[in-house]
């Protein structure tokens, strides 16, 4: 039973070198069978290897045309920056298609995220991103009326933040949640990927300093992008100041041990941060 | 400023229901005795732009300024 796994990670390996270093991006793989050669295996074995580097996003298969080495990922890293102020930073041309582009009562949902009483009047703006040409996402963003009065006259804004940024409003800050999700057909369709497919789902809410500035939902197309997240210990916790002098003066007293005690074991672990 | 500890830390429910609490990069995370103590609309008029409460995990979104919040809520406790 070596044998086979060997054969597998032999040929799998080759392909990984290959792509890594000769080939370029959309380029053909060599054929099954010239692999099977070449290694003296089955085209199970070939295959095998073939499909763990598809699943690794290494290789794409394109129905009946064959396998070819996929498009890198972008990395995308979550912070606040605009779509347009990505795409360009990586040396791509950022576009846009408008959907819809009008001003709307807010829903209780948009006037409850965006800090408005339900009814007041919000933009909505939805659109396609392209980069290079290439779709990328679908999104959909709403920001209050009151910040940017007659935001779409003269057709959408290419920039929401560039406009809020010209009316002295910085969003500096903000957040974000992140979920994976199989693409609806509607979105599927704008994507130019098959019902089905992975998308990343994030929403988004912007502000500038206290004030609530942009909420957005997209789908990334999971096939375009890896999410890339920066990491950091956690801060030192805060702990109410007479647990720990209960603890000092604990001894051997019959105090009921409950959610006190989980209180100081989470106490003793926080504090070991600092 | 202090003003805004206090009454973060009331609509926790006081200090004595407080467990712990985490300053993270736009919020604070906190852990509660009592979840039910929790005042949201409190947390709201306090200044939080978020608030969500999951088991006894009250997460309370309130922008950069936690930075000042953590050390005027570290003196209350």
């Amino acid at each position: 039973m070596r044998h086979p796994v060997l054969k597998h990670m032999r040929v799998r390996d080759y392909l990984r070198s290959l792509v890594t270093h000769e080939l370029a991006v959309g380029d053909a793989i060599p054929s099954e069978r010239l692999l099977c050669e070449r290694f003296g295996v089955s085209r199970m074995t070939v295959r095998q290897a073939v499909d763990a580097l598809v699943v690794d996003g290494l290789l794409e298969r394109v129905q009946g045309r064959g396998t070819f080495v996929a498009p890198t990922k972008m990395d995308l890293e979550v912070r606040l920056s605009s779509f347009g102020e990505e795409m360009r930073r990586r040396g791509m041309e950022p576009s846009s298609r408008v959907l819809v582009a009008e001003e709307v009562p807010a829903s209780p949902e948009i006037a409850d995220v965006l800090e408005l009483l339900p009814g007041e009047l919000v933009f909505y703006l939805d659109r396609v991103r392209y980069a290079d040409g290439e779709t990328m996402a679908v999104e959909q963003t709403w920001l209050p009326s009151r910040l940017a009065p007659g935001l779409f006259e003269g057709g959408a804004p290419d920039s929401i933040y560039g406009e809020l940024r010209r009316r002295g409003l910085d969003p500096d800050w903000g957040e974000d949640t992140v979920s994976a999700t199989e693409v609806d057909a509607q979105d599927a369709e704008l994507l130019g990927v098959p019902t089905g497919r992975a998308v990343l789902r994030l929403t988004r809410r912007t502000f500038a300093g206290e004030i609530a500035c942009t909420y957005s939902r997209s789908s990334y197309r999971a096939d375009r992008y890896v999410l890339w997240v920066p990491l950091r210990a956690p801060r030192r916790v805060l702990t109410p100041r007479e647990d720990a002098e209960r603890m000092s003066d604990d001894g051997a007293q019959t105090e009921t041990p409950r959610v006190g005690d989980e209180g100081r074991a989470m106490k003793t672990s926080g504090s070991g941060h600092s | 400023m202090k003003d805004q500890a206090a009454n973060v830390l009331a609509a926790l429910g006081g200090v004595a229901n407080i467990i712990e609490i985490e300053p993270c990069t736009t919020g604070l995370r906190s852990e509660v005795r009592d979840p039910s103590l929790v005042d949201v609309p409190a947390l709201r008029a306090a200044g939080a732009h978020g608030v969500m409460i999951s088991g006894h995990v009250v997460q309370v979104v309130v922008g950069p300024s936690v930075d000042t919040l953590a050390t005027d809520l570290e003196e209350l406790m």
